[in-house]
Formats: structure tokens, C-alpha cells, sequence
């Protein structure tokens, strides 16, 4: 148990990461907060599925009379590259939210947005 | 034999488009009167047409469009339709007539009218719909089209009765449905054109738990008991309403889908060897008697004929479930029996409140010496009630009682007997009031209700007389009845 | 028959151009940009037109981005499923004609060319995520579409409006990360991204845990974005308080991802083999059964109509997983209708009672008592709509209720069945009270006599959904037998 958990420390890294995030997201009550968290469970996605393409002692899969294998997979790079754009749009958007609701409300916190309403 | 035909799909398309037209030029009093009397003309005559091809045994079949293979909306008029088709187009017409005149001075005629006729429509396609679906289609918008013309009068009164309508009816189509499904699960058909699609080689803990489903569905409609409670309530509509609910569409719908259960889906056959259909004929003497106590004690009219049609639908229903041929015959004649007789005595309390303001029994005193032709058709009505011989209510009881016997239930026919003597007691006080108990000082002066409202009254009752006296006279819906029995029998 | 193949492409890009030159195509010209964006929609409506007749006539087929086949290649897809690129296409148009004067009258005029863009790119989302073949595309497009629904909650400005939104994103982005996490470790265990191909090589891999795993975030992911009980609370406020076009397309297809979304999940899973999905149905059978009690319970208690509008969504959604989970032929089929039809339903209600708060300014039951004479074609279809979807027949609505009770006997779980067929009953109770306020009760207030019948560019719109409700209950047969294949095709495995 203790063996495979050490041999897939990344994994094993990104889910406490993940879980740590939806802590914040479902506990923390400072919408920004909330956000944060949510940026931190996107990141350990992609950490993830960054650490999938990684191979041992591999190089970077870039061609040129340098270039020997083996490559790390660089399938996954640009899935997460492509991830983080949506993410980076996402985090703009509920930043702009939340920048409107404190102009509107005077407050981000979410019980108090919930009294108001 | 069948012929494939437009007619059985017309005769509800014609009623549909009259609603259609009524919503779109019923503002003015005369649009609206002249659609709706022209479509009830038109109905009947298309219903009519088909009538002579109906008593050689020809069926007229028209499939519109199918939902999935071998089910879809579909028409079949075949003698039980017919039967039930000639009935309500008919009275359709004496109805639209009498509603002409007494809703005269009624607020949102247009949207009643409309209804009115969308109701009509929804019958005569209950009473042709070729398949299970197709009758379940046509029942549960049947139950939404009567809906706007219960809460009529927009009153709390009325909304509470309106609810308590829908309640009911509503989970009754809930039943129908779910029994639809499971038949269709079970044979892959929901054809009506067989005496019985389901076979023995079910089970039988289905069979029953499908006989309940059924029964109970269409029987929230024919009010048998226990399932009666909206019946009463839903008396705060106007009155050409209650004549239509009572006598000719809803509670009618209810009984012919009970018969088509019976007949058409179980069949005779397969329900002579299983207990169920016993079972409600138990239910249905119960209703019989005791929805007869309860209109004893009723002093509003209405009330009192909305217990009394409780206790009339389940003669059909008795009929149905006593799975002999004379009873069978019973049943269905009784459609025509109880609906002339009952649209006749609505016809005379909504003249009586029209022309006079009342609306209890104990105001009738003297009546009679105002109203004499109006009281003249209630005797008729009432005297067909209780079974007297050479009216229509004797012709069911004749056979209902043959049919009892027939199947060695000999005391089906006390209840029958208990049934006439309370019928008498709750009938004829009324008469006996209207003509012998006027105060005195009273004299004739006869001042009757308006021709609209007084003219269709005698003439149902004049069919009341019609029916008891030429039963077998070839021709007479009677005939119907008979050609659907030997069908559903194997005759 | 030979068609010309770039269809396929044409149906995702023409929308994506038409989002971003429509700021500036209508800088300070709401009326051009209405136009653009519905020139935009009528080439993807050609192109869903062509693609659904082809898919008619030869069956399923794909087309490999810039030539690369699959799996190294992207690959888009075009099934039957993909059918619903159809309706896509009507709704977005409908509520793009609707939205000429709406959007309008409630958004300030620089910011109607940015409401157009964010309709089409949330237009674009949909069709990429069904004809997608690919399962990052997956991803990307249920995101851009995700993100532009986010936006268009929120763009009345109004505070409730941004709170919903928020609440909205939080939950979306939860459940796409899910999905993320879930196709990232599908490609773990595979190695590839292409769907066919996932389904084949998952086939070699057996029953293991990360299957399993990546079972669990597809489904969970997917459920909340359809809304489902117990992970619907995005969606009452969202759903309400964004403009009425935008409840439409919300209501009427983008919660339909979630229920598209499972239904791939179920074409991989179903195909692998490997996995067996038992407990998967049940939970999703159940889960159905309560979100249409629940979803009509809440319902019965809202006095604004867009909420109970939005809470029926939820017990739609429902009849929909249940039909899912209930693995058997006729419930299948009543499920994939019932995305369609409720699409054609849900738009009738929403886009109607925009109207009518359009026309009075009022959205309580309450306020809006009386407006039956006031508007009576638009209480007319939005009646049309409350009849279809409570499954009265022989309207649109009805003929799912039929399919997925007649799927629940034949997949011997009657009681479902029976679960079902009451669980409507509850539907009726608020829907009738919609009716009775509208028609039958006096006029709250009285000046609401003199409101005038929605303009023409929201009448069409709402004539044509409501005539669609009615007549596709009637011709219930073409989609049917239309999906009947794929349904058949995707249970073979099932030896169903």
C-alpha cells in the first residue's frame, strides 16, 4: 500500500491537492477564497495529466539534430496548455463576477450575500 | 366485415373544428350559436350515416398515424362505438340548444362554448378510438377540455371543486395509463377489435394487479364507489354542464371504458375463470344501494341527481361485470336508458332555477301548477328510474335481471328490487310535492321556462317514452347493443 | 448519394465566426448584430440540414480534421445523437429572433453586440461538444459553452443575476474539472483520446480500478451539469433570472450536455464490455425517479413563473436519467426523445412567459392574473407548453412519458414505471395553477387588461415552438424511428 503510494507520488500529490481545493471551494465563505480554491483543484487536474506524459530520464519532445529519444509524451502538454487557457478564462470571469457583486453588494462574503437576498 | 372509412375520424374532427371556430369568431352571439349547432347537426348526421352499415355489421376502420408499430391513433367504429357515438351526438344537439338558453346572461360564453364542443369531440373519440392509446388519448382530454367549463363560475367554491375534479380524474388517468403500458408490455398489442387480447398463460397476480389498474382508472370517471367524491362536488357548475358531465360525456366515458376493459381487453372468456370481475360486481350492487341512501337525504336537486347518477352508472358496470349476454346487453342499452332520463331531469332543475330561483327540493311545492310540462317530463324521467314498465329504464332492468339469473346470482336481482323501491322513495316525493302539495291558494298559472331551455326537455323525455316502448324495433339503437353483445360473446 | 464532406466543419466554424466579428460587425447597431448573429445560425442550420440527411440516408460518419486520421488525428463525428445539431440549430435561431427585441429592451445598447457573441459562442459549444468524436475536444467545447452560459446569466447586471452566476460557475467548473480528471485518466489507461478508439482498447483492459475511477468522475461530473437531484441548486436561480432567450437555450440544451455527456459515457462503456454497470443504472434510476418528485415539489412553492419553470427542468431531467438508467430499448429511446422534446417544450414555456414579462413587467403568478385575455396567443402556446409537458396527449411530451414507463416494465422495474407516471401528477398540480392564474382568476392588476400581444419577433418564435409541441407528439414516428438504430446499436453489447 505505502510501496504503490510512493511509487505514484504525483497522483498521489494531485488528489490531496484536488481535495484540498474543494475544501476551499465548499468551506470557505470569502468568495475569492472560493475561487482560490477552485484554481488549486484545477491545477492539480493538470498537474496530473502533466505527470501522465512524463517518462523516465526522458527529454523534451522537441525536434532537431539534437533531439534523441526517449521523449516525454507531449500529447498531454498541449492538452493542458489548451487547459489552462479555459481555466485563465474562467478565472476572469469570476474575478469580473465578483468584482461586480462587492460593487453592488459592498460584500463578498457568502452568508452575508445570502441575508441580502 | 371492415371498410376502411373517414367517417369514425370526422365525427370528433367536426366537433374540434367548431371549437376552433367558436374561439375564433364566438365574440359575436351569433357565430357562436350558428358553429355550434351547425356542428352538432353535422356530427349526427355523419354518425347517422354510418348507421345503417353499423346494424348489417359493417365496421368502419380509419388509422391516422402511428407512434410506434402497430399502435397509434386509430378509429374503429364498430356496434359498441356506435352505440355510444349515436347516444352523445344526439344529445349533443338538444344540449347546445338548451345551453343557447340558458346561458344567456352567463359571463365567457365563448370560452364555455368552445369547451363545450372540444368535450363532444373527446367523446365521440373515446367512442371510436381503435386502440387503448388512442381511448387513453382521448380520456385524459376529456378530462382537461371539462375542466374550464367546472370552474365556470369562477368562484372559490368552484376552483376547490375544479381541484378536487382534476384530483381525481387525473390519478384515474394515471391508472389508465399504467395499465395501458403494462398491456402493451404483455402483448405487444392494445388493438380493441378482439372480444379479449390478454390470454390465461399470464399470470394471474398480473392479471389482477391490471384488472385494478384498469377498473380503477375508467371507474374514477363511472364513479363507483369509492371513487365517486368529485361527482357531487363538481355540481357547482352551470347546469348544462352537470347534464353533460352526468349524463352524456364524462360518467359515460368512464362506464364505456369499463366495458371495453371488460370486453375488449380481458374479454369474457378469460374473466369467467378468474375472480375479479366478480369482485366488482360486488362493488357495483354496493354502489347501487347505497349511492341511493345517500340521495334519499339530499334536498338540493342537483345534489340529489349527482347520488342518483352514481347509483345508475353502476347498473352499467353491474351489467359489465355479471359476463352473461343478457347482462352485457343491459349495460350497454343502459348507456341510452340512463342518459335520456338523467340529460331530462338536468334539463328540468336547470329550468326550474332559470325560470324560478330554486334549487331545493323542499321549495317544490306547487310546482307543478307553474311549470306543468316541465314537471311532466320529470315524472317520465322519474318514472323510468324506478322501472316502470313501457319506460327505458325498464328495458335495463328486465334484462339486467335475466342476466343475474343467468349467471345464478339470484340476489343481484333484491339488489335491483331495493334499488327501484329507493329510486321510488327519493323520485316521487318530488312529484308528489310539485302536484299535490301546493300551498294554498295556489292556482293554475302556468308560466313555463323559455322555449331553449323547455323544448329540448320534452323532447328527451319524449325518447325516454321512445326507448322503453320500441325497444325491438329494428332500427333503434337497441339493435346496437345487441350486435356488439354477439360480437363480444362469440355469437 | 455524394456529399460535399466539409459540412461537418462548416455547422462547428460558421458559428464560432459569427461569435467573434459579431462586436464588430454591431458596435453601436443592436439591430445589424441581431441580423448578423441569425445569418451566422441560418449557414449552421444549412449545414445541420445537410449533415442530418446524410446521416438519414448512409448512417454515422466522420471527418478527420486537416486529414489526420484517428486516433493521431481529431476526429469529428456525426451520428444519429448528432441528430440533436438539429434542434440546436431551431432553438438558437428561435431565441435569436426572440431575442431582436428583447435584448434590447433589457440589456444597455453598447452591451447587445457582446450578448450576441456570447449566444453564438454558447451555440458553437453545443454543436462542437455532440459532433465532437474526441474526447478533449469534449472538454474544450462543453467548457466554451459552460463559460458563455456562466456570462449570459449574469449579463442583466442585475446583483441576484451575478450571485447566480457565480454560484453557477463554481458548480460547472467543479464538475468540468471532474470530467477533465476523469478523460485524463481514460487516456492513462488507454492512451488515446479518440472515443471509438477508448471504447475498443478499454475493452483489452478489463475491469480495473482506474476505469472505474474515471466511470465515477464522467458520471458525477456530467450529473451535476444536467442538474440532477441532489446537485441541482445551480440551477433554479440561474435558470431564472437569466434573460428568457437565454433560460430557453439553458433550460432547453445547455443542462442537455449533462445528459449527452452520459449518454457517451454509456456508448464507451457499453462497448468496452469491461465494466459493469449495474449500480451505475440503478443509482441514475433512482436518482431520476426523486429529481422529478423533488423537482416537482419545489416547484408547487414558487410564485415567480421562470422558477417553476426552471424547478420542472429538474424533474425533466429526471424522466431522462431514469430512461438512461433503466438500460432497456424503450426506455433508451424515450430518453433521447425526451432531450428533443423537452428542448421544444421547455423553450414554448420560457420563451412565452418572456413575453409576457416583457409586455407587463410583472413574473409573479400573482401579478400576472388576467394576462390570458390580454395576450391570448401567447397564454395560448404557453398552455400548449404546461399540457405537452405534464405528457398530456397526444402532445410532444407524452410520448416520452409513454416510452420511458413502457422501458421501466420492460426492464421488470415496474415500480419506475409506476414512479413516473404519479411523479407527472405532481407536475400538473403547479402547472394548473399557472392556468387557473392566467385565465381563470381577476386581474390583480387592472391595467393589465390594456397590454397589448407580444411583437412579431417573439410571437413567431413561440407560434412555431408551440406548434412543434403539438405536432411532434403526432408525428412522434420520424425522430423515433430515426434514433431507433443507434439505440439498437449501442445496447447490441447488452445482447439487448
Amino acid at each position: 500500500m505505502i510501496e504503490a503510494l510512493w511509487n505514484n507520488l504525483d497522483y498521489a500529490a494531485s488528489v490531496v491537492l484536488f481535495l484540498i481545493g474543494l475544501y476551499a471551494v465548499i468551506a470557505k465563505n470569502n468568495l475569492v477564497k472560493k475561487f482560490m480554491g477552485l484554481n488549486i483543484m484545477e491545477t492539480a487536474v493538470f498537474a496530473f495529466i502533466v505527470a501522465l506524459g512524463v517518462v523516465e530520464g526522458g527529454d523534451a519532445p522537441i525536434h532537431g539534430p539534437d533531439a534523441h529519444p526517449p521523449f516525454t509524451n507531449p500529447l498531454p502538454q498541449a492538452l493542458i496548455l489548451t487547459g489552462i487557457v479555459v481555466a485563465v478564462s474562467t478565472t476572469a470571469l469570476a474575478l469580473s463576477l465578483i468584482i461586480r457583486i462587492h460593487r453592488q453588494c459592498g460584500t463578498i462574503e457568502a452568508d452575508e450575500l445570502r441575508e441580502m437576498e | 366485415m371492415e371498410v376502411v372509412d373517414i367517417r369514425p375520424m370526422l365525427a370528433p374532427l367536426i366537433s374540434f373544428v367548431c371549437a376552433g371556430l367558436v374561439f375564433a369568431t364566438g365574440r359575436a352571439a351569433f357565430w357562436r350559436r350558428f358553429w355550434s349547432l351547425a356542428a352538432a347537426v353535422a356530427k349526427l348526421a355523419v354518425v347517422m350515416s354510418m348507421l345503417p352499415g353499423a346494424l348489417r355489421g359493417t365496421v368502419y376502420v380509419f388509422k391516422l398515424v402511428d407512434f410506434t408499430p402497430g399502435v397509434g391513433l386509430g378509429f374503429r367504429a364498430d356496434a359498441l362505438g356506435m352505440f355510444f357515438a349515436v347516444v352523445s351526438s344526439t344529445l349533443w344537439i338538444f344540449t347546445t340548444i338548451y345551453a343557447i338558453g340558458y346561458m344567456e346572461r352567463e359571463h365567457s360564453r365563448m370560452r364555455f362554448f368552445g369547451f363545450f364542443a372540444l368535450c363532444v369531440s373527446t367523446t365521440v373519440g373515446i367512442a371510436f378510438a381503435e386502440n387503448l392509446l388512442t381511448l387513453f388519448l382521448f380520456y385524459e382530454t376529456l378530462t382537461i377540455c371539462t375542466y374550464p367549463l367546472v370552474i365556470h363560475e369562477e368562484t372559490p367554491e368552484a376552483f376547490k371543486a375544479g381541484r378536487k375534479y382534476l384530483t381525481y380524474t387525473l390519478i384515474g388517468g394515471a391508472f389508465v395509463l399504467i395499465g395501458t403500458v403494462v398491456v402493451y408490455n404483455l402483448t405487444g398489442t392494445l388493438s380493441l377489435a378482439h372480444p379479449g387480447i390478454l390470454t390465461s398463460s399470464i399470470d394471474t397476480g398480473t392479471l389482477g394487479l391490471l384488472f385494478v389498474a384498469l377498473i380503477a382508472g375508467f371507474g374514477v370517471k363511472a364513479a363507483i364507489m369509492p371513487l365517486h367524491g368529485w361527482l357531487p362536488s363538481a355540481m357547482v357548475a352551470p347546469t348544462p354542464v352537470s347534464a353533460l358531465l352526468h349524463a352524456v360525456a364524462v360518467v359515460k366515458a368512464g362506464a364505456f371504458g369499463v366495458l371495453r376493459v371488460i370486453y375488449n381487453v380481458f374479454g369474457v372468456e378469460l374473466l369467467r375463470d378468474l375472480p375479479f370481475a366478480h369482485v366488482l360486481a360486488y362493488l357495483a350492487a354496493f354502489t347501487i344501494v347505497t349511492a341511493s341512501f345517500i340521495a334519499l337525504f339530499q334536498d338540493n336537486i342537483k345534489r340529489r341527481l349527482a347520488y342518483s347518477t352514481i347509483s345508475q352508472l353502476s347498473y352499467i358496470v353491474l351489467g359489465a361485470a355479471l359476463l352473461t349476454p343478457l347482462a352485457a346487453t343491459a349495460a350497454i342499452v343502459h348507456i341510452a336508458n340512463q342518459a335520456f332520463a338523467k340529460i331530462t331531469m338536468f334539463f328540468v332543475a336547470g329550468a326550474i332555477q332559470r325560470t324560478t330561483g330554486k334549487t331545493c327540493v323542499h321549495e317544490l311545492a306547487g310546482i307543478g301548477y307553474r311549470m306543468p310540462y316541465t314537471m311532466a317530463a320529470f315524472t317520465i324521467a322519474a318514472l323510468s328510474f324506478i322501472g316502470v314498465p313501457l319506460f327505458a329504464g325498464f328495458v335495463t332492468k328486465w334484462y339486467l335481471s335475466l342476466g343475474a339469473l343467468e349467471a345464478g346470482d339470484w340476489w343481484f336481482v333484491v339488489v335491483l328490487i331495493a334499488s327501484a323501491l329507493l329510486n321510488a322513495a327519493y323520485w316521487l316525493p318530488i312529484v308528489y310535492l310539485a302536484y299535490f302539495k301546493a300551498p294554498p291558494g295556489t292556482t293554475m298559472r302556468v308560466a313555463e321556462a323559455r322555449p331553449t331551455l323547455l323544448v329540448p326537455t320534452l323532447i328527451c323525455a319524449g325518447y325516454v317514452l321512445l326507448l322503453g316502448t320500441t325497444a325491438n324495433v329494428p332500427g333503434m339503437p337497441f339493435s346496437l347493443a345487441r350486435a356488439a353483445v354477439q360480437f363480444v360473446f362469440g355469437m | 448519394m455524394a456529399y460535399w464532406p466539409h459540412w461537418l466543419v462548416v455547422v462547428v466554424v460558421a458559428p464560432l465566426v459569427g461569435a467573434v466579428l459579431a462586436p464588430v460587425v454591431g458596435r453601436g447597431r443592436p439591430k445589424v448584430v441581431a441580423l448578423w448573429a441569425l445569418a451566422a445560425m441560418g449557414v449552421t442550420s444549412l449545414a445541420a440540414l445537410n449533415l442530418i440527411v446524410r446521416v438519414a440516408e448512409d448512417g454515422p460518419f466522420s471527418y478527420d480534421m486537416g486529414g489526420w486520421e484517428p486516433p493521431v488525428g481529431i476526429e469529428l463525428r456525426f451520428d444519429e445523437f448528432g441528430a440533436s445539431v438539429g434542434i440546436i440549430c431551431l432553438l438558437g435561431m428561435l431565441a435569436l429572433l426572440f431575442s431582436y427585441r428583447y435584448a434590447e429592451h433589457t440589456l444597455p445598447t453598447e452591451r447587445v453586440p457582446y450578448y450576441y457573441s456570447l449566444m453564438l459562442l454558447n451555440l458553437t459549444g453545443l454543436i462542437g461538444f455532440v459532433v465532437t468524436g474526441d474526447l478533449f475536444n469534449l472538454f474544450v467545447f462543453m467548457e466554451i459553452l459552460s463559460l458563455s452560459g456562466y456570462a449570459l446569466v449574469a449579463v442583466s447586471g442585475e446583483r441576484i443575476a451575478e450571485m447566480a452566476a457565480f454560484k453557477y460557475l463554481v458548480m460547472g467548473a467543479v464538475s468540468s474539472l471532474l470530467v477533465l480528471f476523469s478523460i485524463g485518466v481514460l487516456y492513462s489507461v488507454t492512451g488515446s483520446l479518440n472515443m471509438a478508439d477508448v471504447a475498443a482498447r478499454l475493452g483489452d483492459w478489463g475491469a480495473r480500478s482506474p476505469a472505474m475511477l474515471a466511470l465515477a468522475g464522467l458520471s458525477l461530473g456530467f450529473m451535476v451539469k444536467a442538474a440532477i437531484f441532489p446537485v441541482h441548486i445551480w440551477l433554479p436561480d440561474a435558470h431564472a433570472i437569466a434573460p428568457s432567450p437565454v433560460s430557453a437555450i439553458l433550460s432547453g440544451l445547455v443542462v442537455k450536455v449533462g445528459v449527452l455527456g452520459m449518454l457517451r459515457v454509456y456508448q464507451i462503456f457499453y462497448a468496452a464490455e469491461t465494466l459493469d454497470l449495474t449500480g451505475l443504472n440503478t443509482l441514475l434510476v433512482w436518482l431520476g425517479a426523486i429529481s422529478i418528485v423533488m423537482g416537482a415539489f419545489f416547484a408547487i412553492f414558487q410564485e415567480d413563473v421562470k422558477m417553476m419553470l426552471a424547478y420542472s427542468t429538474i424533474s425533466n431531467v429526471g424522466y431522462i436519467m431514469m430512461g438512461l438508467g433503466l438500460a432497456s430499448s424503450y426506455g433508451l429511446i424515450g430518453a433521447t426523445v425526451h432531450v428533443f422534446n423537452h428542448a421544444l417544450i421547455k423553450a414554448t414555456l420560457f420563451l412565452s412567459a418572456g413575453a409576457m414579462i416583457y409586455r407587463t413587467g410583472y413574473r409573479t403568478l400573482h401579478d400576472l392574473r388576467g394576462v390570458g385575455k390580454a395576450m391570448p396567443i401567447t397564454t395560448i402556446a404557453l398552455s400548449i407548453g404546461a399540457i405537452s409537458i405534464v405528457g398530456i396527449p397526444p402532445t410532444a411530451g407524452f410520448l416520452c412519458k409513454w416510452y420511458i414507463a413502457l422501458g421501466a416494465f420492460q426492464a421488470d422495474q415496474p415500480f419506475f414505471g409506476v414512479a413516473l407516471v404519479f411523479g407527472a401528477l405532481f407536475i400538473f398540480v403547479y402547472y394548473i395553477r399557472m392556468v387557473n392564474a392566467f385565465y381563470f382568476q381577476p386581474a390583480t392588476h387592472p391595467e393589465i387588461a390594456e397590454v397589448s400581444e407580444a411583437p412579431l419577433s417573439m410571437l413567431v418564435p413561440v407560434i412555431i415552438l408551440a406548434t412543434l409541441c403539438l405536432v411532434m407528439g403526432i408525428l412522434g414516428r420520424i425522430p423515433l424511428s430515426f434514433i431507433e438504430p443507434a439505440v439498437t446499436r449501442m445496447l447490441a453489447p447488452l445482447g439487448g
